[in-house]
């Protein structure tokens, strides 16, 4: 639990930097570090001490327990993930299945960050998740079954080891880019932004201050680190690595894919909602299909 | 022993969790909370499940029922009048069928259960149960299973193939509603 | 104070700016402050902070966001223009509590904010009471308010009708006003739309809040106030040059921020807010760069089409300007002016008439103008009755191009997705306080005040004062 905590955490810390460090990268502004450092921190605690907004007649409940749903989430995701030979909260047979039906309920969760406020903006935020988490939930299955043939396991632990002499990220090309952009769906982050997008105000995130805010914030990059995590696992090998112990390894795989999340954030506008669901069911899901042909004719 | 009494609580917790929120389902005025108690309820099936060793068929369970609930709940905000439950009007109708039919059900289902014979066939709790599911896939079940996969997927590109822009009557950007029935009349 | 309460108060100051009239600018300043962040919904902000002169119309909006703030929460005041005594009607007394801080100054805002989180600075309290805005309960035969089952105002809000869709279905319909003081329309813009899901079944504009009344001062500073000048007096062609570029690259900036490219926007608005003839390059290269973005190509490619028929069916003429000559149009005042003669200037020209184009537009004529100015030289332009704006062409004693770009606005709206909604209203590039003008010549673009001007009796968008602000 210790592990998968600190992992979380620490991860969206490194999402905060990162996405501090992008910022002023493309901001073309000095990289005042110490700022960078300490500014997530610092606006965490700005948001723990505001107070906490209501709507007119919101579902109070459903409104507490979005964050805490997505967080959840993201949480059992990286608990099946093992980072190191034997390191693994639960590394069950269906590492990958949890994984899929973890990010599915996320889907739930944004859901009902949208319904609860109880106020048009962040609605139309909520069910534009829902139609952009369908569209690649499919390429999202079929890669990690992609990903899953060469181990005969669904299990994260058997898939990292079936990587020991090639990474999957090779072996399957078409894998990883498509992991990358629906995990960058998952999470709602950069061109996928379409649940809490400035134009909508702010979208599910429009009605909600003080530590509800804090909290969804931090449950959105739970998401973006367990798409890191899993992603590193499953397509650059996990904790295989020489010289450095498997943690460190693991460590700097999620840290770099993570860097690639938020660089396709602040490079990428953010995609027409109908383009990209046209493009999501009649491109990604073909290319998914054709990634699973050939690592399943590969495998035999 | 403490791992049996840990398979009893479970399997009591969330079975018992499983009929509240079913009957929850009913009694809250929220499609959108009606919805997803259901979901809590399948999820509590998918829990035992996983209790009793069936690991991959509870969690695609509940991948499944999350996305299929969430599917649930848009319709049901799409299609009744008072979605949040927020207006006080009654939402529930016809009230003395509604219970006849309820006990019935139950009795009837609560005799099958208390008096029909189940098979007695303990599975081996070391089994690879998602092994053993693949092999029966695509083994013995291989026609069922194959049969309603393309059925399901010519379902899909079907209701694809209707909802597209391009359709029968035009193009949908022009209104492409077919012509009504009655001539004077409206479209439905 | 505590470790929490310590590290809160260093951190950058979550703002919600107010857009009053003539702060347009200085709003969009904000944005590039260090330590100052400024937020798309007033439930993440701090401070609010009112900018420009608050007109009647936008008072009551402004108070409704104020109360929208969660605690600890402040109010601040940054006046602009050369009228410094620029709350005549004491609007601002509405508020609880209001401290002036200059614009562009950063460390006064962080002092207020600074108090405000260490407890040094009580919280303002609610400025509006906390009331239903109409009885409901119990009223009617169901209880909730009104007559019939689908009808009534539970809360005080109408159901949704039923409204047909293209489709042949009847679909629920919400009527809603959004502005003005939406974070992704311009500011001022008030749209009251039909929304279908996600999707505007139709839009009118709603009052102008920036229109003037019988008495209010005049708007302005307008944030096109060197061209409206320089009708009557002599400009030097080089600045308004400069003055263009620094306009286009400042739209460039917000456009890239409403299509979630906010980092990058900065760094056009800083290269925007400090042009100099020097960055010739500089711009050239913003322009390839973002002309050969893909994703932003496909963003906004489609996206709010004015095919010829929409652009000459306005009430209001709109002669020329960057959305008549995305759309092919080669129509541009300074191919007849006097003062571009010799300077090789041949109107820059797109196809497509989309959002995609507009952007490319304007990038194009960015750079065209830097290059302009550069071989301009000291050449100084008299003044004379017509002169191309950044928007199109300013008259004397004529309507500003941003009237009749308000009138496209629900022909391009209706039947487009909120997002592409978002995008077309900002690829037309609206001012509203420019459309709140009655006429060009009667009111100065540069603040102060002018008795007896006709500004009360003006009607475009259909504006009626005070009504619809809410």
């Amino acid at each position: 639990m210790l592990l998968v905590g600190a992992t979380l955490g620490l991860g969206a810390y490194a999402v905060a930097v990162l996405d501090g460090v992008g910022a002023r990268v493309a901001a073309g502004g000095r990289l005042r570090l110490m700022d960078i450092a300490a500014g997530p921190l610092r606006r965490a605690a700005l948001l723990a001490r505001t107070s906490r907004s209501t709507t007119e007649r919101p579902d109070l409940q459903a409104w507490a327990l979005a964050p805490a749903i997505v967080a959840g989430m993201a949480a059992a995701a990286v608990a099946a993930v093992p980072f190191g030979p034997g390191i693994a909260v639960a590394d069950v047979d269906d590492g990958i299945v949890l994984f899929g039906a973890a990010m599915a309920v996320v889907m739930v969760g944004v859901y009902l960050h949208g319904w609860s406020a109880n106020s048009p903006m962040p609605l139309v935020g909520g069910y534009r998740f829902i139609a952009l988490a369908l569209s690649y939930e499919m390429p999202l299955a079929l890669v990690l079954i992609a990903a899953a043939l060469p181990a005969e396991s669904l299990a994260v632990g058997a898939i990292v080891e079936s990587q020991h002499d090639l990474w999957n990220v090779v072996r399957q090309p078409l894998g990883l880019p498509l992991y990358l952009v629906a995990g960058t769906g998952l999470a709602f982050w950069g061109p996928l932004n379409g649940a809490d997008g400035p134009d909508l105000a702010g979208g599910t995130s429009a009605e909600v201050s003080g530590p509800a805010l804090l909290a969804w914030e931090l449950a959105r990059r739970f998401v973006l680190v367990a798409v890191a995590v899993v992603g590193a696992a499953v397509f650059l090998g996990g904790w295989q690595g020489p010289i450095l112990p498997g943690p460190a390894w693991m460590a700097l795989k999620t840290l770099a894919l993570l860097a690639v999340l938020v660089w396709a954030g602040h490079r990428l506008a953010r995609v027409r909602l109908e383009r990209f669901v046209v493009v999501a069911w009649a491109v990604l899901i073909p290319l998914a299909l054709v990634d699973v042909f050939v690592s399943g004719a590969l495998a035999l | 022993m403490s791992e049996s009494l840990f398979v009893d609580v479970a399997f009591w917790l969330f079975g018992g969790g499983s009929v509240v929120a079913a009957w929850l389902v009913f009694r809250t005025d929220s499609m959108v909370r009606a919805a997803y108690w259901l979901l809590a309820s399948f999820a509590g099936v998918g829990v035992v499940m996983v209790v009793l060793n069936a690991r991959f068929l509870g969690l695609v369970l509940v991948l499944m029922m999350a996305g299929e609930m969430t599917i649930m709940a848009v319709f049901m905000v799409m299609f009744m009048m008072n979605p949040a439950g927020l207006n006080p009007m009654t939402m529930v109708h016809q009230h003395r069928q509604a219970k006849i039919a309820g006990v019935v059900a139950f009795a009837g289902l609560a005799l099958v259960g208390v008096v029909a014979e189940f098979p007695d066939r303990p599975a081996d709790p070391e089994g690879e149960a998602t092994a053993e599911l693949g092999r029966e896939l695509l083994g013995d079940s291989m026609l069922i299973f194959e049969t309603a996969g393309v059925t399901l997927l010519a379902t899909m590109i079907g209701s694809i193939a209707i909802a597209s822009k391009r359709g029968r009557f035009g193009d949908a950007e022009d209104g492409s509603a077919p012509p009504p029935l009655d001539p004077q009349g409206d479209h439905s | 104070m505590g470790v929490i309460a310590r590290l809160a108060s260093g951190a950058d100051v979550p703002v919600f700016p107010v857009v009053a009239a003539g702060g347009r600018l200085a709003a969009e300043a904000l944005r590039l402050l260090p330590g100052v962040r400024v937020e798309d919904t007033p439930r993440a902000a701090t401070v609010l902070v009112v900018v420009g002169r608050l007109t009647r119309a936008l008072l009551h909006p402004a108070l409704v966001v104020h109360d929208q703030l969660p605690q600890p929460r402040a109010t601040v005041w940054m006046p602009i223009g050369v009228d410094e005594a620029g709350d005549p009607e004491g609007l601002l007394s509405a508020f609880p509590s209001v401290t002036t801080v200059g614009a562009g100054d950063t460390a006064g805002l962080r002092t207020v904010f600074a108090d405000l989180v260490s407890g040094v600075r009580a919280s303002d309290s609610p400025a509006l009471p906390d009331m239903e805005p109409a009885h409901w309960r119990g009223v009617g035969p169901y209880g909730h308010g009104g007559a019939g089952m689908t009808g009534g105002v539970p809360f005080g809000r109408p159901l949704p009708a039923r409204a047909p869709d293209p489709d042949g279905l009847e679909l629920d319909q919400l009527p809603l006003q959004l502005g003005p003081l939406h974070p992704g329309l311009p500011p001022g813009l008030v749209l009251h739309v039909g929304l279908q899901g996600d999707v505007v079944r139709h839009a009118e504009v709603g009052a102008n809040p920036y229109q003037s009344w019988p008495g209010d001062p005049a708007p302005g500073p307008l944030d096109t106030a060197t061209f409206v000048d320089a009708l009557r007096l002599p400009t030097p062609v080089a600045d308004l040059e400069l003055a263009r570029a620094r306009h286009h690259l400042r739209w460039v900036a917000q456009a890239l921020r409403l299509h979630g490219l906010e980092a990058l926007g900065l760094r056009v608005a800083a290269l925007g807010g400090s042009l100099s003839p020097t960055d010739r390059c500089t711009v050239q290269a913003v322009t390839r760069r973002l002309a050969g973005s893909r994703s932003l190509a496909w963003a906004t490619a489609g996206v709010g089409v004015t095919d010829g028929g929409l652009l000459d069916g306005i009430e209001t003429r709109l002669e020329t300007g960057p959305v008549r000559r995305a759309a092919g149009d080669t129509g541009d005042a300074r191919s007849d002016d006097p003062a571009y003669q010799g300077l090789g200037f041949e109107p820059v020209v797109h196809q497509g008439a989309d959002a995609w184009a507009r952007l490319r537009q304007r990038l194009a004529e960015a750079t065209q103008a830097m290059d302009l100015a550069e071989r301009a030289g000291m050449r100084v332009r008299d003044p004379g009755p017509a002169l191309e704006g950044p928007r199109g062409t300013i008259r004397l004693d004529a309507a500003m191009p941003s009237t009749a770009l308000c009138e496209l606005l629900p022909a391009l709206l209706a039947g487009s997705e909120w997002g592409d909604a978002v995008t077309t209203v900002a690829s037309l590039d609206l001012d509203v306080e420019e459309a709140a003008l009655a006429r060009s010549g009667s009111a100065p673009a540069s603040g102060g005040r002018i008795a007896g001007t006709p500004t009360g009796s003006g009607h475009q968008n259909g504006g009626r004062p005070g009504a619809g602000a809410r």
